[in-house]
């Protein structure tokens, strides 16, 4: 490494092949992984979308011949991708939700200042760790109408027994139930630590100048939480999109399509009936509605940051 | 004066706290009581199952497991579900640390691009992937393969490991590499001599959670495989989509037990750094 000022022609070859090899070994930190995943992530991207131009040849199991916009027209004809669509959207606009709500009101309820706070939040993670798939299943044994400790439960009291599995709003509660169930927990998590890490003193001023509990949350706590609301909304929005097991443990899509959510669509569609052009342009379709709506998710929670 | 004011509303204060307490708790066992259901039933043999109403004490029993392990291939499936989550967690804890580590600490131009993509990647769903990963794997005469698993699974660990660990180097202090690389170590033996030592214990949890989320992993080794290398989760889809034969319940719980318990010990072990690294997530990411 010279860095006399006499430079000149003589130096600049050793100089560029510094900085070379310097390029290189940055550039070698991110190489592994950006291998893999152009392999595995990239490259599988853009084979899709190919595919869901083409038609797919079953003798061969490739893509043969182009054939525009000819799959997605099938599609957008198909009355269960937008039945599919719809119930998507159904369970999205209610379990989202209904778990931040859950979750930071929880959070509230055990962030109280006591010994066993945090033992009753590490049991927290217990539901978050148990495998979608299995706790589809479990709960659609827990919702037996027939056997299930839930509808006994509810006989008690005068109420039930509830089909849960064999009406359609019914399997579409029991899912947003399950879902709520395992991923509560997860926006608990969250909360209680970011209610940890609020000013105390802000509260304690507001307590002196006489403020009540109410006005408390209203102004100060939620102003403050927005952010971390926000973030968790739309790390739950990028999972709760791709929801495929719980849906295949607990109903199958059942009853009649009623919880046939379009990722269990798609995947019937594509390694059922075999439809995988078809399936491709649904998966283009929701891949880019994804993207979308996560990009205006984005942008609408840093205006909302901005505005507090 | 004040003191005498305060004293109603801290009278009202303590006994909001014990109603917060009492709700939490309450909340917590709701929680809780599906697993505890499930554990309780796996020692149930068929008769105590099914019955109204359910009950809570009987004998228990070893019957499920031991019959269901001995016909099914239940015990092929566990391995092969430990051979790819610790495959696949290895995997993308290496070449996943590296590169938060060369987005955490090292000037590259377009980093920003870079994480730019791997927050969007998050939002990919996965059967956009799994249809040109059969077929390709099809082609290639790689499916039911554990290697093909253990890469499928790095499309969506690698980027998350990436964005935790970034944000774990990020918060180390500059000098420490500094301090070496004016030493005389290269950029490589920085890391792994320096950097990597002092961050075992994120690595260590990262690489738990990332384990987890390949255990439980269902759509890909549902795509990717069929006998040889299934995992647990295809088997417990099979058994809860098993309405030909009635509920098999006992089964069900016998292994959703076998698939959780480990999985929970591993997350209390961590459970620290689990919440920090799903705050971290959550804020940074």
């Amino acid at each position: 490494m010279s860095t006399t000022t006499a430079g000149g022609a003589r130096r600049a070859r050793p100089r560029s092949w510094a900085k070379l090899t310097d390029m290189v070994s940055r550039w070698a930190f991110m190489a592994p992984a950006a291998i893999i995943l152009l392999a595995m992530l990239a490259y599988p991207i853009f084979y899709t979308i190919e595919i869901s131009f083409s038609r797919f040849d079953l003798m061969t199991f490739s893509a043969i011949e182009w054939v525009g916009w000819e799959n997605y027209l099938h599609v957008i004809d198909d009355y269960r991708f937008w039945s599919s669509m719809k119930v998507t959207l159904v369970y999205l606009a209610f379990a989202l939700p209904l778990q931040i709500v859950l979750g930071f009101g929880i959070a509230f309820l055990i962030n109280a200042d006591w010994r066993g706070r945090s033992i009753v939040r590490a049991l927290f993670i217990i539901p978050m760790v148990v495998a979608p798939v299995v706790a589809g299943g479990i709960w659609r044994m827990i919702l037996d109408p027939l056997w299930g400790i839930v509808n006994w439960l509810m006989g008690l009291i005068g109420l039930g027994p509830l089909d849960w599995f064999g009406d359609p709003n019914l399997a579409m509660a029991a899912i947003i139930i399950i879902d709520t169930w395992r991923w509560t927990p997860f926006v608990i998590l969250i909360a209680t630590a970011a209610l940890l890490a609020l000013p105390k003193e802000l509260f304690e001023a507001a307590e002196i100048d006489g403020a009540n509990w109410w006005s408390m949350l209203w102004s100060i706590t939620l102003p403050l939480l927005v952010p971390i609301i926000t973030a968790t909304f739309v790390v739950r929005w990028l999972g709760a999109v791709k929801m495929f097991d719980i849906a295949l443990a607990a109903t199958y899509g059942g009853p009649g399509g009623a919880t046939n959510v379009i990722n269990l669509f798609i995947y019937e569609e594509a390694f059922r009936s075999l439809r995988f052009a078809e399936s491709a342009a649904m998966a283009v379709i929701v891949l880019v509605l994804t993207m979308v709506l996560t990009g205006i998710f984005l942008r609408a929670t840093r205006k909302l940051e901005e505005l507090y | 004066m004040t003191a005498l004011a305060l004293q109603p509303s801290r009278r009202r204060s303590k006994l909001g706290r014990r109603v917060r307490i009492a709700a939490g708790i309450v909340a917590c066992i709701v929680f809780l009581f599906p697993v505890f259901w499930m554990v309780l039933s796996s020692f149930k043999d068929q008769r105590d199952i099914f019955t109204t109403p359910p009950t809570l004490f009987f004998t228990p029993t070893l019957e499920t497991y031991i019959g269901y392990m001995q016909r099914a291939d239940i015990n092929r499936r566990l391995i092969n579900t430990i051979i790819v989550a610790t495959g696949s967690g290895l995997l993308s804890i290496v070449a996943g640390a590296m590169a938060g580590y060369a987005l955490a600490r090292i000037k590259l131009k377009g980093a920003t691009t870079i994480g730019v993509l791997i927050l969007l990647s998050r939002g990919v769903p996965p059967i956009a992937l799994a249809v040109p990963m059969f077929l390709v794997a099809r082609s290639m005469g790689l499916t039911d393969k554990h290697i093909t698993l253990i890469l499928a699974y790095c499309t969506f660990l690698i980027p998350y490991v990436m964005w935790l660990m970034r944000g774990f180097f990020l918060a180390l202090p500059k000098e420490l590499e500094e301090s070496a690389m004016i030493d005389g170590c290269s950029r490589f033996g920085a890391f792994f001599k320096i950097i990597v030592p002092i961050s075992v214990p994120g690595l260590l949890s990262t690489l738990i959670f990332s384990m987890i989320l390949a255990w439980e992993e269902l759509l890909f080794a549902l795509v990717l495989t069929n006998r040889y290398a299934s995992t647990i989760p295809v088997a417990i889809a099979g058994i809860a989509g098993d309405t030909v034969n009635g509920a098999n319940w006992g089964a069900l719980t016998a292994v959703g037990t076998i698939t959780v318990i480990p999985v929970v010990v591993f997350a209390l072990l961590v459970q620290k750094w689990l919440i920090q690294g799903l705050a971290d997530g959550a804020t940074k990411g």
